[in-house]
């Protein structure tokens, strides 16, 4: 890499400064110690806004001061009012309004003025950023090397190339690779690896009875040709993509009803083993890349994901890079060599795009439908508009007998042609004389019928004066919307109303759940005639635009360019409110080889996604193959597969990595040809037993001495169990159903909620779909063992399960054997099978589904070997 | 060892001299070391428990704790500095149409609607001063909970129970009780990054039926005699398992838990069934939602649980945009159940020992709001640049106000107390340095408080 010095300009913040009391430097002390605080606490009163007079935004303006005087005299702070109003000790001015300073801040800008006010004109001082060539040399940012493969004393291990690179450090520390785990454990952990679901016991013996050198080969081909495959590996890109079937509204579920043709264009390039710098390509840029049909799917990676900016540079340069660049947004990188400046050109192409419904419909289908719920909503506007109109008529109708009605309900008078049910309703209304009834406390106080007479009179004049008056504000309000009541901003409309009282009584006697309100449906009985004829028709009419209801047309969830782009400034201190320099679109400094260039076409995406799969990027490839690896062994080279970063992990065996990111580059950036090489080493195949030395030397396994012991992750304990009981239903792709008894599809293909993730699914450490997701843990609490203790589900597939086991053999003993097969791919052990036939026997009537909830329950089942 | 080391033996699994404690505890009763573990806390802690009863909507501050003569005066007239900015449109100062009294040796002012709590004014501390971020619920709510406006940080519960374990093995560390969901839902009591075990355990307490509060906790076929027999076969095949694999961390803790659950069975349902409280004590808390939440509260601190909040209720009760009235009976309902809470916290000497906070995610402003979106011009807008919170018990200086907003309650202007600092004032109490409970996740060290917050040493007896 060429190693140039190249500036670029940033900003220091407070964050990543020095601690200085005496400005040695003057200009920089503003910048990081005194303008962050102005911006911070005093710009907002006293810049453009002049609050006092007083602007606090340039040397001049402060030194010109405001109504009491000049703001500060340079070289004496104890002089300066600024300093008095901020120490508080001026007898009126106390500054800021939100509470004193903390003492350090207040030093500083005394310091500061001390030291001449010195003050740089312009917006902020461009500070020179440099990369060090230190920074440089970093481990992660060098070029991908090609190592050569290293020689190895124990030269009969080695089944290929990777298990060379880890017996040379094997050795190296002297470990020594555990022995080769048996053929029933090996092709157990490779179905579960590959496809998230155990062997079938047919599948079992054909291997154990293929005796030919390949056939652990053939089985992985077969693995990696199933659509099993790219469900189970899809699902760990779906990790890092965030992906969920809904949007984190926060008062009701909001679905995104086509989120799914993302999720399945992601199974799909899996299962195609699409070249990953295309699948990468695509996700960021597919509306612009040739055959965009086949990779504009790709952008649901943010058409999807929540919708702050943040989260889309946060989730593309941990997900792709394993870099942290959203810690530089309020500052330069404290840690990796990213100015802020790198956040914000990366932000600006996220800014310049939006999101895009594509249509997968021809223009006709989605214009009829289109057509058809403008019909609906109208005629269902015209029934909404005559349903209120009579059931206001109606309401003021009534309310004029109000003294009647209340009479009646107290027996003084006899119903008449009162209505019944209404003088039910006051009946009810009238039941509790401690309710907020202000205007009926001489109703309630009256003793006699002429004092009720006179109460309910008064009562039906109010009641009539206060609808009235309802109608005038209704009518001022109508006046002042412009009278549109649909306005977007009702938030900020200054509007009347009833005083407290009145409105309650309205609300109470008029409002939609109010006595005299009869509404669609309800008021239909006190229409006659015409009025009855006209609802009719309105609603055969809707019912006729409704009969042939059409399908909502299906579309992506796509991205595209803003038709109109804007250009992205730093954000000081984070701050929008306070920008800085221009941030042109562009790829971070330490991947471009040479100078930075701007992006030129559009907002950049397309640059921006050829600048991450060029081969000059060193990060793109290890970061695949290191999640990858990760996947395959528990744990990663590196591990922190997102963050690969000073403050990040160091690869346990770099050279390695390289090797693995080299082969994989060479082999066409193909995952199932990485993968089908990581299978077929030694160290892939090694078993789980550990040992005292090994323990001893390397207690985290991070040398491959032995295979991690795995427990099955929540989607593979949910399909295992249901293809245990047969029910796992395999049809692949399509709309997403929440997860109940009902549904036994692959957990995949179930509904994922940003909003309220499935209870059992968090249970199991499912990763939260909010945040990009690095890796999946394995807890291991109470509340999971009463999960499978308890749940009813689970109940019902060991039932399921022992149904099936049922069918398979005549004796118990053939059944417990059978079982132990579909289980655990073996033949039960003396003693297991005596305590089994012990509890079969005597447990009663129901001991096969205990029996095999047990089965379910136990540790053998729960991880792989 | 490092809280991190801790979890990762401990965590997912532990060593054989664990699996012979457990073997051994079943008859000392002397619980192995798991992830719920009591830790020790950085130094010697005020408080051990913690109840956060979340009034969730926004409270108002100048209709509860914090009264304001001016408002009163000036009632129906502009603000003379002008109103605060604030989500919505809000015009001319309403009062309080509630009244304020003082309480106690201390003189400690509550609103009518938290009378019964001025029955413990010398045991409370209301912080006037309180203010957040952004006038909008999920930011706020996030904030308060998570202390971060965006969602994907570890609650405050998480980071408790994380942070000290718990002192019951058999019941979950943090406790979430709510009928319904809050607003932006599970994600406020979300374990995000820390392992799932830290996540809140959800209750929804308008289920009045034990077994239906707790998930799982009962097995609708089997009588526990018969499970038991169960696991113990269980208990047989994982040895076997165990002794074929070797020693693994793993799996012992995986046969641990099931015994804890076993004897989470018991235990769990027990304790929340209010109704073995007496009738007299049941009727002081309320029949109503916050105050089952507040006894069950109770019962589960007494029990051992590190953290319990309770929400007041479904979505956002106290959002009276309309009608300030709305929180006469949302202030009694929590009011009874609260001051029930402190009085036999205090008479079953827990409250040492427990901190008790009651407060929304911001305030309200003391004009009302005139906007379009209101159908009656007599509630109040969000506010988040001034409120109160109210803490009792455990370490708290009883019968002080700290800091003040303006004359009329819109802005905290004296000693002003952000989220954060609520934050690491309360990790304080409970023993710990909220700049040392970090977690590592993708190579950041994260905390509560992020890069912010100061204790505020002043609320601390």
């Amino acid at each position: 890499m060429r190693a140039s010095r190249f500036a670029i300009t940033a900003m220091f913040s407070a964050l990543c400064s020095a601690r200085a009391a005496v400005p040695a430097n003057p200009a920089e002390f503003f910048e990081m110690k005194v303008r962050p605080v102005l911006a911070d606490k005093c710009l907002g009163c006293h810049a453009g806004g002049k609050m006092g007079g007083l602007q606090l935004d340039t040397r001049e303006h402060a030194l010109a001061g405001g109504k009491s005087g000049p703001a500060i005299v340079a070289g004496d702070p104890d002089k300066s009012l600024l300093i008095q109003a901020i120490r508080q000790t001026h007898a009126t001015l106390k500054m800021p309004p939100g509470g004193k300073l903390p003492d350090e801040q207040v030093n500083d800008i005394a310091n500061w003025i001390k030291g001449g006010a010195v003050w740089p004109a312009g917006p902020a001082k461009p500070v020179q950023y440099t990369i060090s060539q230190e920074q440089r040399n970093f481990w992660s940012f060098k070029p991908v090397a090609n190592p050569a493969v290293p020689k190895v004393k124990n030269t009969k291990w080695a089944l290929n190339d990777i298990d060379r690179f880890i017996l040379a450090k094997l050795e190296e520390k002297g470990l020594t690779p555990a022995k080769p785990a048996d053929r029933r454990t090996l092709i157990r952990r490779a179905y579960f690896d590959l496809t998230g679901l155990p062997p079938a016991p047919e599948q079992v013996d054909a291997f154990l009875a293929d005796k030919s050198p390949n056939a652990f080969e053939k089985v992985l081909d077969t693995l990696l040709a199933s659509p099993r495959y790219g469900e189970r590996w899809g699902r760990f890109w779906l990790d890092i993509a965030r992906y969920s079937d809904d949007k984190l509204n926060s008062t009701m579920e909001e679905p995104h009803p086509n989120a799914f043709r993302y999720r399945d264009w992601v199974i799909n390039a899996f299962n195609s083993d699409m070249p990953y710098n295309t699948f990468a390509k695509a996700q960021i840029a597919g509306d612009l890349m040739p055959e965009k049909e086949k990779y504009q799917a790709g952008t649901g990676f943010y058409a999807l994901s929540p919708e702050f900016q943040d989260d889309r540079v946060d989730a593309t340069t941990r997900g792709f890079l394993a870099l942290t660049v959203a810690c530089a947004q309020c500052h330069n990188h404290k840690f990796d060599p990213i100015p802020q400046v790198d956040y914000y050109s990366m932000l600006g192409i996220f800014e310049n795009s939006k999101m895009n419904e594509v249509p997968l419909a021809p223009k006709e289908v989605v214009d009829a439908y289109k057509k058809q719920q403008e019909r609906m909503n109208a005629k269902r506007g015209e029934i909404t508009e005559f349903v209120k109109q009579q059931s206001e008529q109606l309401a003021d109708i009534l309310s004029r007998r109000t003294a009647s009605y209340l009479l009646a309900a107290a027996g003084d008078e006899p119903r008449g042609t009162l209505d019944q049910e209404t003088l039910d309703k006051w009946k009810n209304y009238l039941k509790n004389p401690e309710k907020d009834h202000p205007y009926l406390k001489a109703w309630f106080a009256a003793k006699t019928p002429e004092d009720r007479r006179k109460a309910a009179n008064e009562f039906q004049e109010t009641l009539l004066a206060v609808n009235k008056e309802k109608k005038t504000v209704d009518d001022k309000n109508h006046i002042k919307l412009g009278l549109n009541p649909n306005r977007g901003d009702l938030s900020q409309a200054d509007l009347v109303s009833l005083s407290r009282d009145k409105h309650v009584l309205w609300e109470n006697i008029f409002g939609d759940r109010g006595v005299l309100h009869y509404g669609d449906g309800k008021v239909d009985r006190f229409l006659l005639g015409q009025w009855k004829e006209n609802l009719e028709l309105l609603r055969a009419e809707l019912k006729g635009i409704e009969k042939d209801k059409l399908p909502e047309y299906p579309f992506l969830q796509a991205i595209s360019d803003k038709p109109t782009l804007g250009k992205q400034k730093v954000w000081i201190r984070g701050d929008r409110g306070n920008q800085g320099e221009l941030a042109p679109p562009r790829f971070l400094a330490i991947l471009s080889p040479g100078e930075q260039k701007p992006f030129t076409h559009g907002s950049g995406r397309l640059e921006l996604a050829e600048a991450m799969v060029s081969e000059t990027n060193p990060l793109t490839p290890r970061v695949i193959v290191n999640r990858i690896w990760q996947h395959h062994f528990g744990q990663g080279i590196v591990r922190t597969p997102s963050n690969f970063g000073l403050q990040g992990d160091r690869p346990a065996n770099p050279e390695l990595l390289d090797y693995l990111a080299t082969q994989f580059m060479q082999g066409g950036w193909s995952i199932k040809k990485l993968t089908r090489n990581i299978m077929l080493s030694a160290a892939y195949q090694e078993s789980a037993e550990t040992n005292e030395k090994g323990l001893n030397l390397d207690p985290e396994n991070r040398f491959n001495w032995h295979y991690n012991r795995q427990r099955l992750d929540a989607e593979e304990l949910r399909d295992a169990v249901l293809f245990l009981s047969g029910k796992l239903d395999l049809n692949t792709g399509g709309k997403a159903e929440k997860i109940s008894d009902a549904n036994v599809r692959r957990t995949v293909y179930c509904f994922v909620s940003r909003r309220k993730l499935d209870p059992a699914l968090a249970l199991f450490d499912f990763p939260n779909p909010n945040n990009t997701a690095e890796q999946r843990l394995a807890t291991n609490v109470p509340l999971q063992r009463l999960f499978f203790m308890n749940n009813p589900w689970i109940l019902s597939q060991a039932k399921g399960i022992a149904l099936r086991v049922s069918t398979l053999g005549k004796t118990d003993e053939e059944r417990l054997e059978q079982a132990y097969r579909i289980f655990y791919q073996r033949k039960p052990t003396v003693e297991e099978k005596k305590l089994g036939l012990e509890y079969v026997q005597h447990a009663g009537m129901t001991a096969w589904p205990l029996y095999m909830q047990v089965l379910l329950e136990a540790n053998e089942f729960e991880f792989v070997d | 060892m490092t809280r991190r080391d801790c979890l990762k033996t401990a965590g997912t699994g532990f060593g054989m001299t664990a699996l012979a404690q457990m073997l051994g505890a079943a008859a000392n009763n002397t619980p192995p070391a798991g992830p719920l573990t009591p830790k020790a806390p950085h130094f010697a802690p005020k408080a051990k428990h913690v109840i956060f009863i979340f009034l969730n909507g926004g409270p108002s501050q100048v209709d509860t704790f914090d009264p304001k003569p001016l408002l009163t005066k000036y009632n129906g007239q502009p603000a003379p500095g002008g109103n605060v900015k604030t989500e919505r449109k809000t015009g001319n100062l309403l009062r309080s149409p509630f009244e304020f009294k003082k309480y106690g040796k201390s003189g400690l002012e509550f609103s009518e609607i938290f009378s019964r709590l001025g029955g413990h004014a010398d045991e409370c501390c209301v912080i006037r001063s309180m203010f957040t971020e952004r006038p909008n619920h999920e930011p706020s709510l996030l904030l308060m909970n998570s202390g971060d406006k965006l969602p994907g940080r570890p609650s405050m519960g998480s980071w408790l129970t994380y942070g000290l374990g718990s002192e019951n093995q058999n019941l979950p560390g943090f406790v979430v009780l709510c009928p319904g969901f809050p607003v932006v839902g599970p994600q406020l009591w979300a374990s995000t990054f820390l392992p799932a075990v830290y996540q809140g355990t959800y209750i929804p307490n308008n289920e009045k039926t034990p077994d239906k509060l707790v998930q799982y906790v009962r097995n609708p076929e089997l009588k526990l005699p018969e499970q038991r027999t169960q696991l113990d076969l269980l208990s047989k095949l994982n040895q076997l398992h165990l002794a074929r694999t070797g020693h693994d961390n793993e799996l012992e803790a995986a046969i641990q838990s099931a015994e804890i659950a076993y004897r989470m069975q018991s235990e769990a349902p027990e304790v929340f069934d209010i109704s073995k409280e007496p009738e007299k004590i049941r009727a002081r808390y309320g029949d109503t939602n916050i105050g089952r939440g507040c006894l069950m509260a109770l019962r589960l601190i007494e029990k051992g649980v590190r953290m319990v909040q309770i929400y007041h209720g479904d979505g956002q009760p106290w959002d009276s945009h309309d009608d300030i009235m709305a929180h006469k009976k949302l202030g009694n309902e929590a009011d009874m159940g609260v001051s029930s809470l402190l009085e036999d916290l205090k008479l079953r000497g827990l409250l040492n020992d427990t901190l008790v906070i009651l407060g929304g995610e911001f305030g309200r402003t003391p004009a009302v709001e005139v906007s379009g979106l209101v159908k009656v011009q007599n509630g109040r807008d969000h506010n988040s640049a001034g409120f109160s919170y109210v803490l009792a018990g455990g370490g708290v200086k009883g019968g002080y106000v700290h800091g003040a907003t303006d004359d009329f309650g819109f802005k905290s202007v004296e000693k002003p107390v952000h989220v954060h600092d609520l934050h690491a004032t309360i990790l304080h109490l409970m023993g710990m340095d909220h700049t040392k409970l970090t977690y590592r996740y993708s190579g950041r060290d994260f905390r509560l408080t992020d890069v912010a917050g100061n204790v505020v040493h002043e609320i601390v007896a």
